[in-house]
């Protein structure tokens, strides 16, 4: 491959660079909303590679022009222009174009305009970002994106949310989605971090595109299984200094409580089914634990940036604060990030620099969350406080028997007591930074060679304490203080050459590169709970590398600009595999019809109408540990050792081996039309696409005879995602002072497991030890339940312990067991609606899935009033008691489908309100806005809140409804 | 001049771009950086760190992973503390029997007792998947070990893996049937081997090891030496007609006596002076209390350094609930899960009602406090038999607290005793009881004078009953049924085990003890084996000598029946992992033969298919190894 470039390279050295004397043209280029020049502007003469640049101040001048030619002003997030070189000056305003068809995409090792792609890919601008107090990238497009589904999964503040497009793809491996900043492929985050992605301020974001199919994924291979993310990060501009200023307060409130018996219910059900010594065991206070423990909470932020030029160098600097309470006592995040980007131009724009440097501070507190199901299983008729209590006074079920006093051992503790008493902070630093070159060769300027080298470095750093004082059951108790340390460093080398070539109607853009990625963990623990105990390993080290290296290439060929055909090609070598199989070739081939251009579409009501189909192959082995195909020994800690003599030895253990393991391989074929009508009144796009994962790596099971466990990481099964997807977008108004628009999304996705040679059950829950309900299997979804089919009497009451014989053989056990829908939704909507009067801007953002369903562990696991009188100490029960009549705690009750119901929901995220005052102060202008976020939920679910991750409803961080206020400065 | 620059700068550029490119390429080549991860030749270095290989052949039948007590799994679809081996073979062969029920609803646990279990069931599937990565870890062990072999002591290590082995194969037989045979690291899929073949390599492992272990008592705490291959030949022979079809019972008592005459012995040291050396062998220093004399083969365990959710950790805080004080048996806290029925407990009861009626007519003296179950406030005596005129006695169960002597359930006339000296006096000092127990007590009114001895009865009996139910109703209520007292954490002094935090026990526990070997000795005779009648009956009376703290247990030939060598079994090993066999051997698992609470889910108990002799092989590993075929009814 490397020779092949050399000689490429040596040949172009050779040939001469020709040049005709002409006339030469010159003019300003500015910004046609506010009239300022604009420097970096592209001009061209047409068909030729004859072409500059505007300097600051905008103007240009272009030699060598003919008089009959066209020159091409070109800029990017600009509508281009063509005018006729007719005249000696001209001036040209360029307006913002970020709708357009023309407007550029950031696709793989290079950009696209719009109108030139051939794979399904979304690009979502600031505009369209979802507002409120978001503190990670991913949570701006919730919603936005046929296909793409965001879950955050809990209510604490900084966590972002698990992406997902279209579909899992896979079951043991990760189905998180690429992450690429600014050209840069993201390591994950490391311990004590919150969210991958909320190093960057969404502030910072100028877009986020999404390539969905493998046609576009593939030119990054194996790390795009699951589609890629790709941020691009506002950069510097050629001019004078604009700042920003925004700042924000909210409010988050508490809102949910999952709903267990309030402290006269339990006591009326303690009286009327307890024994003498249970009744004997109730207090006479009402504490409602779980207000207890939640707050209303507060949070600020603010941003700060600069965008301009520094000796001539574009610049832009940010800065940004966010400080956020979580509605659990105690939780706090608290983030700081600063950016710094340069895009420098050198020799006529021949040499084009970009610098990013970004660093992110974060001082999270976590409150403990052990205290949310131990809020809902405290009884509610004891008080929080009891004097005589030797664990800081907090009431506590002690064991009367116990000298010095302890708890029962398997009593609940005092929530108040677990969140007072524990103390969990985590410090992460992480510094990512790239500089890219994308040099034009002076003596070939078809050739652009572009270099990027990043670096990604996280640090993470946490301390949890417990307190002595803590209720415990341990009589030997000192508390705990553990630290530690993770570090995951990523570096990567993309190097690539792109030619491109425009002859009469043929447009050829031809690329290939090379990547270099590694990445390095480092996690250390030290555990001082083990130190007292005399362990001898209570600093723990754990450290391993992963590398990856690829080739790739790309075709893009563009003919008349009607016919578009895109191919690729890209060789990943992952040492995560063993040498034979670590090779993964994943090709692609897209082809588009702009039918808009034909002459038959002359007259039609389309601008725009486009025809898609691309076929593409990724690889997958994201989230595989390392070192699998090795033959490894794992030693054992000093807890685990064995004794012979009066010696305890560690223990080596061989460690489950599979030398064949290979890539999990995704293709995808994709169908698509793109429209817009009656100037862009409407527009939007359908997609179709059938996905088929191959060789699926799954936690595998292996015959116990032939390995060191009984199952290791192996290349079983198959899965497919079918799926259409439709966006539509109107403008439904548009007059001088009032614009009224509209964004809707709808995705239809059936995911199912097509091979399987055995049953993998998953879902663990709580209640009992060792209980699944779910289970990925052969010609279901993944993640079916997989339960009993309970029986109602006349009055649709279930009857306990009675289920339908399904299997008809007399008995009912584990062979009645049916699968029974599954958390996934099979059809899900995005609706966003904004409408600008004036100065005013309102807009609402709201989803809804449909038939999505979920199993509620909190009712099935805390309904069952049997401990009352079996257990030395109380536990509240879970208000479905009134419902279920179930009594007593029973594997069947357990995986009963009473328990899974439908999850179906219309949520209401966001509605805002905003004004805007021009000119407050000379140029400065000033947006003021309110924000509602979780505004209201529609949903037949009774648990807490129906949209949870995995459809397993269990001790849930409750999503807090959110005021905002704020506003924003530019000046 | 510029464009030289910018050739050299091109020059550069792509330069760095192939150099880059191709030093890379050896990058690919991974190793383990990590510092607890080794290759097999660090393992294999030298017979030092080969002996941490051995470790962890032993340990994979103790423990559940390279982590204490949870965290690195050897198995997984289980959770990590059901994992354990002895857990699950008391899940599979003591709680599907007669001797205990459990509480909990965790998945296909109720099953077992109820003797419903399918086939996917957690505790056959993950015992399976145990016992096959025992024999896969043993495997490994035995072909690297090999390179050391001329060093002695790595050669024992051999000969020690190959027993584990064995003894990891003798389950698979006996729980499975027909299973895979494999002796050799492989990826090849096993083919099924017949319960003969299994039997046939068990049997032949065994006798070629015998001389290749140690020499009886000369291997360290927690190794086996060449009694253990012996005692499980004794073991394997006793059963051999139910796997073959050929009984071997000459073989079983030619084996039993090598072990018998070796130098083993019965733990007879009461450290504790509670009457019985019985109650050491479960206690947390079982290591050093002398009860080691008696284990031929032992699990280890420490709270501190061999931690697991499993072993005795389990036997113990599992058994521990009610009112049971966690402090009694070295423990933080019980979890309220096994118990037994009341045909384990019935084998040690005593007819105090016709031992009582046999001492005279009832009389209007009785006993009234609480230390008598009806407490102080009651109007309901114990009535004392009179024996003569004015002297009166009585056998009685007693609580632990005070009692007096009362005359028609009246204080008007009663009696205790002022300076704790045997003398009554009227209206005298409450007389205190130490300890629950049976207890013989007699009054004598010429004399003024009373004596309270603790009834010599079966000690191997320990049963909690206090606020316990002997009649099951509800299998999720810890109160239903005796709780059962048999291993705790306390040493023989009373102190809890080295744990302070009460969670991991200390307590070994014995696959193969003496005892059993006494056992299968004097089965192999009554059921014809050319041994001795009176060795047999001199040795079950050792340990009845040892269970009753006297003779007054000993049995004569003519008791020595089938009948009662079942029975005695249970007394002796109930809760250690063997009854289901036994009840098998005595056609008594599956037959109406014998039922207990709760057989076949039954309150009453039935019988159930006969093809639940063997449990089921797992659905899973049928699945991807089509070469096996399930076991019958499955």
């Amino acid at each position: 491959m490397n020779k092949l470039k050399f000689i490429i390279v040596s040949i172009l050295f050779a040939i001469p660079i020709l040049m005709t004397a002409q006339r030469s043209v010159n003019g300003t280029v500015t910004d046609k909303k506010t009239g300022e020049p604009l420097p970096g502007v592209n001009v061209l003469v047409k068909g030729t590679q004859n072409g500059t640049g505007t300097d600051f101040d905008g103007k240009y001048i272009l030699s060598n022009v003919p008089e009959t030619a066209v020159i091409v002003f070109s800029y990017l997030g600009y509508a281009p222009q063509e005018i006729s070189a007719n005249k000696n000056q001209i001036n040209v305003a360029l307006s913002e174009d970020a709708e357009s068809l023309n407007e550029v995409v950031v696709v793989g090792y290079g950009t696209s305009k719009k109108k030139d792609l051939t794979g399904a890919v979304n690009k979502v601008t600031p505009k369209k970002f979802n507002l409120g107090g978001i503190t990670s990238a991913e949570n701006l497009i919730m919603g936005k994106v046929a296909g793409v589904t965001v879950v955050a999964p809990s209510g604490a503040p900084g966590e972002g949310g698990s992406v997902n497009i279209r579909g899992l793809s896979s079951l043991s491996l990760t189905n998180t989605p690429l992450y690429v900043v600014d050209g840069i492929p993201l390591a994950g985050g490391v311990s004590g971090s919150r969210n991958v992605l909320n190093f960057i301020n969404p502030s910072d974001i100028a877009s986020i595109v999404i390539l969905k199919d493998a046609s576009a994924t593939a030119i990054y291979g194996s790390r795009a299984a699951n589609g890629v993310v790709m941020i691009t990060t506002k950069k510097g501009k050629n001019k004078e200094f604009k700042f920003n200023f925004e700042t924000k307060g909210s409010y988050y409130r508490p809102y949910q409580y999952v709903d267990v018996m309030t402290s006269n219910e339990f006591r009326n059900l303690v009286e009327s089914t307890g024994d003498a010594a249970a009744i004997g065991r109730l207090g006479d206070t009402n504490t409602n634990w779980q207000k207890q423990i939640y707050q209303v909470a507060m949070g600020v932020d603010y941003s700060f940036n600069a965008v301009g030029s520094f000796l001539n160098i574009p610049l832009r600097l940010s800065v940004g604060h966010t400080d956020q309470e979580g509605i659990l006592k105690k939780d706090e995040f608290n983030r700081t990030t600063a950016s710094i980007n340069l895009s420098p131009s050198y020799f006529d724009n021949h040499l084009k620099v970009e610098l990013n440097a970004r660093g992110m501070y974060t001082e999270n507190t976590f409150g403990n969350r052990g205290a949310i199901g131990s809020a809902i299983s405290y009884d509610p008729t004891q008080p929080v406080y009891d004097a005589n209590s030797p664990f800081a006074g907090y009431f506590s079920w002690i064991d009367p028997a116990s000298n010095p006093p302890v708890q029962y051992s398997l009593a609940p503790t005092n929530p108040v007591a677990l969140v007072n008493l524990t103390n969990d902070f985590s410090f992460i630093n992480r510094f990512a930074g790239n500089a890219k070159f994308d040099y034009k060769l002076h003596f070939f300027p078809d050739i652009t060679a572009t270099v990027n080298v990043g670096l990604d470095n996280s640090t993470g750093n946490g301390h949890s304490v417990t307190s002595r004082d803590i209720p415990t059951s341990n009589p030997s108790w000192l508390g705990t203080d553990n630290t530690y340390t993770n570090e995951v460093n990523n570096k990567i080398l993309n190097t690539y050459l792109t030619y491109s070539k425009k002859v009469n109607k043929h447009d050829v853009k031809l690329m290939a590169g090379y990547s270099y990625q590694s990445f390095d963990y480092d996690n250390r623990y030290y555990d001082d709970y083990q130190f007292q105990q005399g362990a001898t390993d209570y600093n723990k080290v754990d450290l391993s590398k992963e590398v990856l290296l690829s080739y790739f290439t790309r075709l893009n060929y563009k003919f008349n600009d009607k016919y578009l055909l895109t191919a690729s090609l890209r060789a990943d070598y992952s040492s995560l595999l063993n040498p034979d199989d670590r090779q993964g070739l994943f090709p692609s081939v897209a082809l588009a019809w702009n039918i808009d251009k034909e002459d038959f579409m002359k007259n039609s009501i389309f601008d725009v109408l486009k025809l898609r189909v691309g076929y593409g192959a990724v690889g997958n082995v994201n989230g595989l540990a390392p070192y699998k195909y090795l033959t490894r020994y794992q030693t054992s800690t000093s807890t685990a050792g064995y004794q012979f003599g009066s010696n305890f030895y560690q223990t080596y253990r061989p460690e489950p081996i599979n030398k064949n393991l290979r890539w999990e391989v995704g293709k995808t074929t994709n169908l698509g039309v793109d429209f817009s009508i009656l100037n862009r009144k409407l527009y939007g796009s359908l997609n179709l696409y059938n996905k088929q994962t191959k060789d699926l790596i799954i936690w595998s099971l292996v015959d116990p005879f032939t390995n060191f466990g009984n199952r290791v990481e192996s290349n079983v099964g198959d899965m497919e995602n079918k799926g259409i997807e439709l966006e539509l977008n109107g403008l439904l108004i548009k007059k001088n002072d009032l614009s009224w628009n509209i964004s809707y999304n709808i995705a239809y996705n059936d995911n199912k497991i097509t091979n399987m040679p055995f049953n993998q059950e998953v879902g663990g829950i709580e209640g009992g030890v060792g209980n699944n309900v779910q289970s990925h299997t052969e010609g279901y979804e993944p993640y079916s339940f997989y339960v009993y089919q309970q029986v109602y009497d006349v009055n649709d009451k279930p009857i306990e312990g009675v289920y339908v014989d399904r299997n008809d053989d007399g008995v009912i056990n584990n062979k009645d067991k049916y699968y029974y829908k599954s958390p996934l939704a099979p059809i899900q909507m995005g609706l966003s609606t904004r409408v600008v009067y004036k100065n005013f801007d309102f807009s609402i953002t709201s989803r809804s899935n449909i038939g999505n369903y979920m199993y509620n562990n909190v009712a099935s696991a805390k309904s069952i009033p049997a401990d009352i009188t079996t257990q030395p100490f109380l536990t509240n029960v879970h208000s479905d008691y009134f419902n279920s009549g179930f009594e007593t705690h029973s594997e069947t009750n357990l995986l009963s489908d009473y328990y899974v119901t439908d999850a179906s929901f219309v949520k209401i995220d966001n509605v805002s309100i905003g004004y805007r005052i021009d000119k407050i102060y000379k140029n400065a202008n000033l947006r003021l806005y309110g924000m509602l976020q979780n505004v209201a939920t529609f949903t037949e679910y009774t648990g807490l809140d129906p949209e949870m991750a995995g459809g397993i409803d269990n001790n849930f961080y409750p999503r807090p409804r959110t005021f905002t206020l704020g506003f924003n400065l530019d000046f | 001049m510029r464009t030289m620059k910018n050739k050299i700068f091109n020059l550069l550029l792509l330069t760095t771009v192939i150099l880059v490119g191709m030093s890379c390429q050896k990058d690919l080549d991974q190793q383990p950086i990590d510092p607890d991860s080794f290759t097999q030749n660090d393992v294999f270095k030298d017979a030092n760190t080969a002996k941490s290989a051995l470790a962890k052949v032993y340990a994979s039948l103790a423990l559940t992973g390279q982590q204490g007590p949870a965290g690195q799994p050897d198995i997984s679809d289980i959770d990590e503390g059901f994992s354990q081996f002895s857990r699950m073979l008391f899940n599979l062969n003591e709680l599907t029997t007669d001797n205990a029920v459990v509480a909990w609803g965790d998945a296909g646990l109720q099953d077992l007792h109820g003797m419903y279990w399918t086939a996917g069931n957690d505790f056959t599937d993950a015992m399976y998947y145990r016992l096959a990565q025992t024999v896969s870890f043993a495997n490994a062990f035995i072909e690297n070990a090999e390179a050391l072999n001329s060093d002695q002591e790595v050669k024992y290590y051999i000969a020690e893996a190959r027993f584990v082995r064995a003894y990891a194969y003798y389950n698979l037989m006996d729980l499975y049937g027909d299973v895979p045979l494999v002796s050799t690291v492989t990826t090849e899929l096993p083919t099924q081997a017949s319960r003969q073949e299994i039997f046939n390599f068990v049997e032949s492992e065994l006798l070629d090891i015998q001389n290749l272990l140690k020499d009886s008592g000369a291997n360290e705490y927690g190794r086996v030496d060449k009694v253990a291959a012996w005692a499980l030949l004794s073991r394997l022979y006793l059963n051999a007609e139910v796997w073959t079809g050929t009984n071997r019972y000459n073989d079983c008592v030619n084996f039993s006596e090598q072990a018998m005459n070796a130098t083993y012995s019965i733990n007879t040291n009461d450290v504790n002076g509670n009457g019985t050396a019985y109650d050491e062998l479960f206690l947390a220093d079982n290591n050093i209390n002398g009860a080691q004399s008696e284990f031929i083969f032992a699990l280890n365990f420490d709270g501190l350094h061999s931690q697991t959710y499993g072993g005795t950790t389990f036997l113990i805080h599992a058994a521990v609930g009610g009112s049971m004080a966690p402090s009694d048996f070295g423990i933080n806290g019980g979890w309220f899960g096994l118990r037994t029925t009341k045909s384990l407990v019935n084998l040690f009861a005593v007819d105090l009602n016709a031992m009582n009626n046999s001492l005279g007519t009832l009389s209007d003296w009785g006993l009234v406090g609480d230390a008598t179950p009806n407490g102080w406030g009651s109007t309901d005596d114990i009535e004392l038999h009179e024996t003569s005129t004015n002297h009166y006695a009585v056998y009685v169960d007693l609580l632990q607290g005070e009692l007096k002597f009362r005359y028609n359930e009246d204080w008007g006339n009663n009696y205790g005793d002022d300076n704790a000296d045997g003398t009554l006096e009227a209206s005298g000092a409450n007389i205190s009881i130490a300890a629950a127990g049976t207890y013989y007590i007699t009054m004598d009114l010429d004399n003024n004078t009373y004596t309270i001895t603790p009834y010599s009865s079966d000690k191997r009996g320990m049963f909690y009953s206090n606020g316990q139910n002997l009649e099951i109703e509800d299998m999720t209520q810890f109160t239903d049924g005796y709780a059962v007292a048999k291993f705790k954490n306390v040493d023989s002094n009373g102190n809890a085990g080295s744990d302070t935090s009460g969670d991991f026990a200390d307590t070994d526990l014995p696959i193969i003890r003496l005892a059993e070997i006494y056992l299968n000795y004097a089965e192999a005779v009554v059921r014809g084996g050319n041994g001795s009648m009176a060795t047999a009956v001199n040795k079950i009376n050792e340990l009845r000598m040892r269970a009753y703290g006297s003779a007054s247990g000993d049995i004569t030939a003519s008791d020595l029946t089938l009948d009662f060598m079942l029975k005695e079994r249970a007394r002796e090993l109930y809760w250690e992992g063997q009854r289901r066999t036994d009840l098998i051997r005595f056609d008594s698992f599956t037959t109406a033969n014998y039922v207990w609470p709760f057989k076949g889910n039954d309150p009453a108990g039935i019988a159930v298919d006969s093809y639940r002799n063997l449990f089921p092989l797992p659905t899973n590993v049928l699945s991807i190894n089509p070469n096996l075929t399930q076991n019958t009814g499955y």
